[in-house]
């Protein structure tokens, strides 16, 4: 029965996937700026209206702390995500936020709290990897219905752990391949690999070395410490053969200063940054980084989004639009699953979310989940930065 | 700073705590007389029936805020009792959590039973606290502390980096992955795999291990750490085997929180480098000088208030409730002649709707923006300016402006206060409006971080402290 | 050789930084014996003063005055705002204690540490700032020693952090505030006796110390260049741990603590590895405390019996 219906809510949802902006089924328009659209003649019949179908989705970030620079922007996000929908859609939807700290003893209390909260249905996040360890077990083991979508969490395999568990960001293992394939295309002889001594620079690490060793190219290895913003004594030990310095790091700025000091003190390899480094802080011109998304500046649809959220927030980086994408696939979900008649609860929202089949998104490409939870497709961009800033994707 | 007098105010000072002037005095007199053993028993009564009527998630930082609580109480008998600054503590807890992780998952394929790994860890503990002590032979005071202080900083790098040393090959620590998949303990077949029943075993352990240090705080032991405390030198003098006595200060304290961290792998499913950060180590010591250092009921008491205090701010609306009514108790207090208040209330009333409509006057409705929903808020949003274009902006210099005005509050008297006084609240509200409600999370901090201020100068010895009298 | 002499200068660069900090944690220590915890606080209230008024003035690229001036002009911002902060530090979070224990004193600086971070948070959002120091003043600018090049802001760091310590060093020794700060830090009630404000002395101490942070924090933003509201947690505790090591309320052993914490940082990384860094150092630390008990210049604790 269960499955009958699933199947029937995955039928609507295709159609309602396709535009999000026509699934305003039973609005009224009062004013005319709402359009109903051919499209809703397609669902079910006796949709119910929607200012009755109500339900509360909650974010889950280090909006303070140490790296609250990741949650601000993340929240900044999800909050421009519900606002648009909101008012795209005439949904109310409602939003708690839960501040890790990325401290993972919060991450499983606030995951607690989220799960008694029965207005919550669904949650994007939390961000770090071992903090999805510390929620998910919460979640597995009181709700696997709850969903749960990582907007960067990274580590191969993580999802498959946790039944309720999403990640709009692809895995280290397709990063990782893909970025140690570039560097033995560039001809790279000799890198140097800095890790920053945390779950997610350690998993990339483990992804590309072994692949350059394979290739024979000759890898040397240190880390230090995310808190650390002088970096002139590891610079100062790169040797002078060494064609790219591979930095897998969360905190951008800290790279531009690794930058900063490599010319200063005449070191002339390459800086190659992981996703991480995807952001306004990290301009050394030369380097490249990897990222998830193409840069959405220059994606149609995408940018008018861009420009709308920059409109009303200061700042963005790369943690920010898979938030977006994330709060979407879970919002399209609950309206699905109104589309129906039925009420929205953890597990068909869950259901629907897995069913999530979107032709585009924020991020320039398709958006569904294969049965871990895990982006269907994902891939990498690699950018070049060029003298005046600006990016330049290879291809 | 005149100290005119100290002596014979110190040779009293016994006699004037047993007085108990003030509003609380009776009921203090009354709970003296209560022997400690019932107080004991009504507190583990009144917290074990706490599940019943608390949500999971309430549950959960139940366990969160006895965990504390348990290693509170063996921090205080290092710091409390023998008076020695030991910021390696947090690492006693680590070396804890980790070892049962160890034994107690899939990490290298090692499955202890309960009963085997508890003891065995308790005792590590207590033997590597007893090694840390041996410094303190040497060291004393700040030197000390910041001896120690490395000690847990570089368990934490061990435990980051440790498959990365030389030589090693196994991953024991799993590194900044942490070790996931802890059992829960096990005892005569009975696993305790639920939050409630892992809440029970904390009660049960924490209950026992008061008992046993208040029979060693009492017995001759207790009375040399003490002495200890008070004065080194002399105690020396006396006889008493300062080194053993700091030795075994050490390994108690390090076994309960070897102890306790055996029970934050079960309840979190799994142990990470991030646990044991040094903020964390803050918490502990906030706990144990807020509740009143040396005082086992205080610390209880100081750990449960740490660890509800920001749960409680969580929640916006609570946190919008306490904000206004600490403001109007504050006020009340500060004021007390009916007049004052009626007279502040009413300037208050006026001020805003005039700061309403001259802004309106000048700019325009143009200005306005989205008022809060919280109950609170919707009362005073026909008064207050709401901002909406301007708000960011406006808000942090009002922000800035009303620390100033508290401030300013706090230095000056008489009519300047009064007049003061009108504006600054107006500030504080203007920014609770406009900036500190919409941002929950920072405000949390915020307020945690004045609340320990305020409480430090309102109660320096802690809530259940004694106040310490010292000749220097 | 090319190696060890840019080595050298790297841990003399962040040693300069660490000892301007130890050197508040060690004044306060001096005449209130606690450690003012919000110390780093205070310091990057200073990093972020200093990147208000280079924005205002047109930031690194569009800088609208002389760069000199532009300097000056940052640092004395910092210096105002890190000790205003400093002062109300020492007036409201810790007067109310004066007579209270060490540790009441302590966990009221740890919650005005919270609060002005959430305080950062607020005013500053969560992201990083960053001076663009190689726009200001180009990197390939300044000294060359032999066979190394040091960048013009490096020699600004070093040189401005060794004249302010020597300022520090003769005001403490012979100017009269300085004295008053000597004698109340060995003996309060002895100075109150002398005739001492000792109230004003304690401000007096916040005031330089506060401002030595603010100094540090235009310096940090100049030289490494990475401004955000929890810049000072970490940097607090390696100056906290140089104060100790240098022996703790001495002047000229919170200078030496520091560089010899900035040495220790750079030759670990440079000669043996930089994952285990903190490792050795503290090691190292640790062996050095055993053999002086009271850090590089500490007197040993007089006992009064």
């Amino acid at each position: 029965m269960l499955l009958a219906l699933s199947l029937v809510i995955a039928a609507c949802g295709d159609d309602a996937a396709d535009d999000t902006t026509t699934t305003t089924a039973g609005v009224t328009t009062t004013d005319g700026a709402t359009d109903t659209t051919e499209d809703m003649a397609t669902t079910t019949t006796g949709a119910q209206p929607v200012d009755t179908c109500e339900a509360t989705v909650a974010f889950m970030g280090p909006i303070t702390g140490e790296v609250a620079f990741i949650g601000q922007v993340q929240l900044n996000w999800f909050n421009y995500a519900l606002d648009t929908w909101n008012e795209e859609t005439g949904y109310d939807l409602q939003m708690v936020e839960a501040d890790t700290q990325f401290d993972v003893a919060q991450s499983a209390t606030l995951a607690q709290s989220l799960l008694d909260n029965a207005d919550v249905l669904a949650a994007v996040g939390p961000a770090g990897s071992d903090q999805v360890d510390a929620a998910g077990a919460v979640f597995e083991a009181g709700d696997p219905n709850f969903t749960f979508i990582s907007p960067s969490s990274t580590r191969v395999g993580i999802t498959a752990q946790y039944q309720g568990m999403f990640r709009t960001v692809p895995t280290d293992d397709i990063q990782g391949p893909q970025t140690a394939q570039f560097l033995i295309d560039q001809g790279a002889q000799t890198v140097f690999i800095v890790d920053d001594q945390s779950s997610y620079s350690t998993g990339l690490v483990d992804a590309v070395q072994p692949e350059l060793e394979a290739a024979d190219v000759e890898v040397i290895t240190d880390s230090v410490s995310q808190d650390v913003t002088d970096f002139s004594a590891l610079v100062g030990t790169i040797p002078d053969e060494t064609d790219f310095v591979y930095l897998p790091w969360q905190v951008a700025a800290n790279g531009q200063i690794f930058a900063n000091q490599m010319t200063e003190q005449g070191k002339e390899a390459v800086i190659f940054g992981s996703d991480g480094m995807d952001s306004g802080d990290f301009t050394a011109p030369g380097s490249y980084v990897a990222t998830f998304a193409p840069d959405i500046s220059a994606v149609e649809g995408s940018e008018d989004l861009l420009a709308g959220y920059l409109e009303q927030y200061e700042d963005t980086n790369t943690f920010g639009p898979p938030v977006y994408a994330a709060a979407r696939v879970i919002f399209e979900a609950i309206d699905r699953v109104c589309q129906t008649g039925a009420t929205p609860d953890r597990a068909n929202v869950q259901a629907e979310v897995q069913n999530t089949d979107q032709a585009d998104s924020i991020l320039g490409s398709p958006i569904s989940f294969n049965e871990d939870g895990d982006l269907a497709e994902g891939r990498f961009f690699i950018f070049q930065i060029q003298e005046d800033g600006s990016k330049v994707i290879l291809p | 700073m005149s100290n005119i007098g100290v002596d014979s105010w110190v040779a009293e000072s016994g006699e004037r705590d047993r007085r108990y002037t003030g509003w609380g005095g009776p009921a203090r007199r009354l709970l003296d007389r209560i022997p400690s053993g019932w107080k004991l028993l009504a507190f583990l009564v009144v917290v074990g029936i706490y599940p019943f009527f608390a949500s999971p998630s309430g549950v959960r930082i139940g366990i969160t805020a006895l965990l504390l609580a348990m290693l509170a109480i063996g921090l205080n008998v290092v710091v409390g009792w023998a008076g020695m600054l030991d910021l390696g503590y947090i690492a006693f807890y680590g070396f804890g959590a980790y070892f049962y992780a160890v034994v107690s998952s899939d990490q290298i394929g090692v499955m202890w039973p309960t009963w085997v790994s508890v003891p065995v860890i308790v005792a590590a503990s207590a033997l590597l606290g007893a090694l840390l002590s041996l410094p303190s032979r040497r060291l004393v005071g700040d030197y000390l502390a910041i001896m120690t202080l490395f000690f847990a900083q570089i368990f934490l790098e061990l435990i980051v980096n440790f498959q990365r040393l030389p030589g090693v090959s196994v991953d024991l620590t799993g590194g900044p992955n942490g070790v996931i998949g802890v059992r829960p303990w096990e005892l005569f077949g009975f696993s305790f795999n639920t939050f409630n029943r892992n809440f029970y075993l904390l009660l049960v352990l924490l209950g026992v291990i008061v008992v046993l240090l208040r029979n060693i705080d009492g017995s001759r032991t207790g009375r040399a750490w003490r002495a200890l405390r008070e004065d080194t030198l002399a105690a020396a003098h006396m006889t008493t085997p300062v080194n053993n006595l700091k030795m075994l200060a050490f390994a108690v304290g390090a076994g309960v929180a070897g102890l306790t961290g055996t029970i934050l792998g079960p309840v979190q499913v799994g142990v990470f480098p991030n646990n044991f950060q040094l903020l964390f180590l803050i918490t502990m010591y906030a706990a144990v000088i807020l509740g009143g250092l040396g005082s086992i009921p205080g610390v209880v008491l100081g750990a449960l208030v740490v660890a509800f205090t920001p749960e409680i701010l969580r929640n916006p609306n609570a946190a919008g409730w306490l904000f206004y009514l600490g403001l109007v108790g504050l006020l009340i207090a500060m004021l007390r002649k009916p007049a004052q208040i009626a007279a502040v209330a009413v300037g208050l009333v006026a001020f805003g709707y005039l700061v309403r409509f001259a802004s309106l006057a000048v700019w325009g409705e143009v200005i306005l923006g989205m008022p809060n929903d919280a109950f609170l808020s919707t009362l005073v949003d026909d008064w207050m300016l709401i901002l909406g274009p301007a708000r960011d902006v406006a808000s942090n210099y009002a922000f800035v402006l009303a620390i100033a005005g508290v401030l300013g509050v706090i230095v000056t008297k008489g009519w300047w206060r009064l007049a003061l006084l009108i504006p600054t609240v107006y500030l504080s509200i203007f920014v609770w409006e406009n900036k500190l409600a919409l941002k929950p999370s920072i405000t949390r901090q915020l307020l945690f971080g004045g609340v320990l201020v305020v409480m430090m100068a309102v109660r320096p010895q802690g809530l259940l402290g004694t106040r310490r009298v010292q000749i220097t | 050789m090319e190696f060890f002499l840019q080595q050298t200068v790297n841990g003399l660069t962040l040693g300069s930084v660490y000892a301007l900090l130890a050197l508040g944690y060690s004044m306060v220590y001096g005449v209130l014996k606690f450690l003012n915890f919000a110390h780093g606080e205070v310091y990057m209230f200073g990093a972020f003063a200093g990147y208000g008024v280079l924005t205002v003035l047109g930031g690194a690229a569009g800088l609208s005055i002389p760069i000199w001036l532009a300097l000056t002009l940052m640092f004395l911002a910092a210096i105002v705002v890190s000790s205003g902060i400093g002062v109300a530090l020492e007036r409201f979070a810790y007067r109310p204690l004066r007579n209270a224990s060490r540790l009441a004193a302590l966990i009221s600086a740890i919650g005005a540490s919270f609060f002005l971070q959430a305080a950062a948070l607020l005013l500053f959002t969560a992201n990083s700032r960053s001076y663009e120091a190689p726009t200001l003043i180009a990197i390939e600018t300044g000294l060359t020693m032999g066979p190394i090049n040091v960048w013009a802001v490096r020699v600004l760091v070093i040189v401005t952090a060794v004249v302010l310590m020597v300022l520090l060093t003769w005001w403490v020794r012979s100017s009269r505030v300085g004295k008053a700060v000597r004698a109340v830090s060995f003996d309060t009630e002895a100075a109150a006796m002398m005739g001492i404000d000792v109230d004003k002395v304690i401000v007096a101490t916040f005031l330089i110390g506060s401002a030595l942070a603010g100094v540090g924090g235009v310096m940090v933003g100049l030289v490494f260049g990475r401004v955000f509201h929890f810049m000072g947690f970490i940097a607090g505790l390696k100056a906290f741990t140089a104060a100790v090591v240098g022996g703790i309320g001495s002047i000229p052993g919170a200078m030496l603590g520091g560089l010899l914490i900035g040495f220790a940082e750079s030759y670990t990384t440079a000669y043996i590895s930089s994952t285990f860094q903190n490792l050795i150092v503290f090691g190292l630390l640790i062996a050095f405390l055993l053999v002086r008990p009271s850090g590089i210049l500490g007197r040993p604790e007089l006992v009064k019996v």
